[in-house]
């Protein structure tokens, strides 16, 4: 869970900063990367299995064909939502625009 | 009261005994004698004695007798009831005197009338005489009947709460138990709030067989029981938006690492501690090498709960999602309605009514969808300046005139637009004057031919020519054989088909728009959601938790402001947005979902039963 702080002593944030990273100016090796190939075939295939082979497993009874529906609609509506969501963020016009004590703080936690 | 009554003469004495009369007192003589007297009242005393021992007998007899009754009562009251509600029944039939029966009009269902025969032959086995039951042909509508479960009960019950379907008509109950939770909870979507709802539904359902639970008097409890497994679904959808959005309780989770990297901004741009003391806002730009390192597999990316201008990131991601949702929701209404038109045989409303509606609302906002879509799979980061606008395309398409600022998205979208437009424009009065004129076509050419010899088959497509151009067909329950209302069937009113056309086609184009424009309801109501969940958090909980560094003092306090947290988020974030988001998800399915394909004027089917009147 992250929360950015309520106020700070910018003095005291910035000894601790030039304390923490040990060389200035030597690049700090990059994060991974995300794909974006492989999230598509894993949500795809786990979505496609409910959607298109959960009907087949489905035991026969009287509640079969609303269990179906319920299956293909589930499995439709979830990937959609999250195929939105991944699509908007792939190709992005702006980036985030971060308070400075925000900056000081994420700059060293997420490497 | 006692009277002693001392007169002279006779004559006195005798009127005196006329007013005792009249008033019904007891007269003793006065005796003479002491003992006389004594022996009087002793008499009299020994009667009054008797008789309040009789009384005080006879009372008691009573009370018993009517505790025993109290006993039976009960009973009594259901047999009396019930026998009410049989003879009600009982009299709705009519007497045929000639074959001196009771004869009974009634629907039943098909799959039932085996069950009907043997429990008709059951009840008169006993009595010697039969009853019998025959099918008979019948114009009116028959009422609906839909089997639920206690699971699907509740789901057909909002169904109904607009309008019980026509008969044989399309249900939209069954997608409705996945597409009402999941848009409730685009519009509620948090992790902890979903997981809260989900819970207390999932308490529900596990303790809805104890009688404790079941038969609760309370009428909010009531209500909050009957729909367990609506508040289920809606929890467990609720958790899965929660994670797409990154909210539990307001808060961002990152559970795989982010993909803006702070660090590589940092460094390219030298962001030197100086720097960043004299800027207070700094942005991350995506073309700088190596800040933006993918999108974020899973939901949106944690940072942007960081950020200061999340807001403008959300609300263009989340309405056009709203977009593509109420696209896709009513694109799928429409071609439910294809399951109505192919199963009453109008195989003309297939090609007449639901490809020209298919074509104008594909033409317009699905290439809207596509729109967006294709500018999300296009990089303009390198010029983020001068990326083409959505909106100012969209409407340039509607009034033929291009913005020369606005670049294309595309080779040659000018004209495609243009093509789509016309298009559109075309199918309108295919939409207007198709269904009537072939109609009326067909109604020339079969009176034409003449209205001797009908033959069976024809009957069951000569419902279709009257004035109602959307009415329902038969089942292959009924058979025709010459009804009363034959007239009705040649009757046939271009004016009125004409004029049920034209209302049908005005509210279906100008709703295509307003209907999608509703749809932004679902970005709406999850930004409020979001921004009162944050203000919550950041009022109560971070005032809690930035009290000092004291343990102790913070300990203490904490345990008055979560409660407060705890309190306020019940309160407003789950039972007034619970609500607010249920009804908006509901009207989004009543109006703009059913009104593509469903007409909701049928009535239900109320067979005679003993569960009513033992409530």
């Amino acid at each position: 869970m992250l929360a950015s702080s309520a106020g700070g002593d910018p003095a005291h944030l910035s000894i601790r900063s030039s304390a923490w990273h040990p060389s200035l100016g030597v690049p700090r090796p990059a994060m991974t990367a995300h794909s974006f190939a492989l999230p598509v075939i894993i949500f795809t295939t786990f979505w496609g299995l409910i959607g298109i082979a959960g009907p087949w497993f489905v035991p026969k009874g009287p509640n079969r064909g609303v269990i179906i529906t319920m299956l293909v609609a589930t499995a439709v509506c979830c990937y959609l939502f999250w195929l939105i969501t991944i699509l908007a963020q792939l190709n992005p016009l702006f980036g985030p625009q971060l308070k400075n004590e925000t900056i000081w703080y994420v700059r060293f936690l997420w490497e | 009261m006692t009277f002693l009554i001392s007169y002279w003469g006779e004559q006195i004495g005798q009127k005196i005994r006329k007013i005792t009369d009249c008033f019904h007192c007891h007269i003793f003589p006065y005796a003479e004698h002491e003992e006389g007297r004594l022996g009087a009242l002793q008499q009299v005393q020994q009667q009054s004695h008797e008789l309040q021992e009789v009384l005080g007998e006879t009372e008691r007899f009573l009370s018993q007798v009517l505790a025993r009754v109290q006993q039976l009562l009960p009973p009594w009251q259901v047999q009396i009831r019930k026998m009410k509600a049989v003879y009600l029944a009982l009299n709705q039939c009519s007497v045929s005197a000639t074959h001196k029966c009771l004869i009974a009009e009634g629907w039943c269902a098909a799959r039932d009338l085996p069950t009907l025969r043997q429990a008709l032959q059951d009840g008169s086995s006993e009595a010697g005489v039969s009853a019998v039951v025959h099918r008979i042909p019948c114009r009116d509508m028959p009422p609906t009947l839909i089997r639920t479960n206690c699971f699907t009960a509740s789901f057909q019950g909002i169904v109904d709460a607009y309008g019980v379907g026509r008969y044989q008509e399309v249900n939209p109950a069954p997608y409705t138990i996945i597409t009402f939770p999941f848009l409730f909870a685009v519009m509620f979507g948090d992790v902890g709030h979903g997981l809260l709802m989900f819970l207390f539904a999932l308490a529900m359902v596990l303790t809805e067989n104890r009688p404790a639970v079941k038969s609760a008097q309370n009428e909010i409890w009531q209500t909050f029981f009957i729909g367990r497994y609506l508040l289920l679904l809606m929890g467990l959808f609720s958790v899965y938006t929660g994670f797409i959005y990154n909210e539990c309780f307001s808060r961002a989770t990152a559970i795989f690492s982010s993909g803006w990297s702070v660090a590589a901004m940092a460094t390219q741009s030298d962001w030197s501690d100086a720097f960043l003391a004299q800027h207070p806002l700094l942005a991350l730009d995506p073309n700088v090498s190596g800040v933006f390192l993918g999108p974020y597999p899973f939901g949106i990316d944690p940072i942007w709960s960081l950020a200061v201008n999340h807001l403008s990131f959300l609300n263009s991601f989340k309405m056009k999602m709203s977009v593509i949702l109420g696209v896709t929701h009513m694109t799928f209404g429409v071609v439910l309605g294809v399951f109505n038109h192919v199963h009453f045989g109008q195989w003309h409303r297939l090609l007449l009514e639901t490809l020209p509606e298919l074509v104008f609302l594909l033409g317009l906002f699905g290439y809207l969808v596509f729109l967006i879509v294709y500018k999300w799979l296009q990089d303009y980061a390198a010029r983020a300046a001068s990326a083409p606008s959505i909106l100012i395309h969209f409407i340039n398409m509607f009034l033929f005139s291009r913005s020369p600022t606005n670049q294309p998205l595309f080779h040659g979208q000018e004209a495609v637009q243009s093509a789509l437009v016309i298009l559109a424009l075309v199918t309108v009065p295919v939409l207007l004057l198709g269904t009537p004129l072939f109609l009326h076509w067909r109604h020339r050419s079969r009176s034409q031919r003449g209205p001797a010899g009908r033959q069976p088959d024809e009957d069951k497509s000569g419902i279709l020519d009257s004035s109602d151009a959307s009415v329902a067909g038969w089942g292959p329950d009924e058979e025709k054989a010459g009804c009363p209302e034959d007239g009705e069937e040649a009757e046939f009113v271009l004016s009125e088909v004409l004029m049920h056309q034209a209302i049908h086609t005005i509210e279906f184009c100008l709703g295509c728009i307003s209907n999608t424009a509703s749809y932004l309801r679902l970005w709406a109501l999850s930004l409020a959601h979001a921004q009162l969940s944050e203000v919550l958090w950041a009022m109560v909980m971070r005032s809690g938790l930035g009290l000092g560094r004291k343990l102790g003092v913070a300990a203490v306090a904490l345990v008055p402001i979560f409660a407060a947290f705890a309190v306020l988020t019940v309160a407003i974030l789950l039972v007034m947005e619970g609500l607010s988001a249920f009804l908006h998800a509901l009207r989004l399915h009543w109006v703009e979902f059913q009104n593509k394909f469903y007409s909701g004027t049928g009535y239900k089917l109320s067979p005679f039963t003993f569960a009513s009147e033992e409530d």
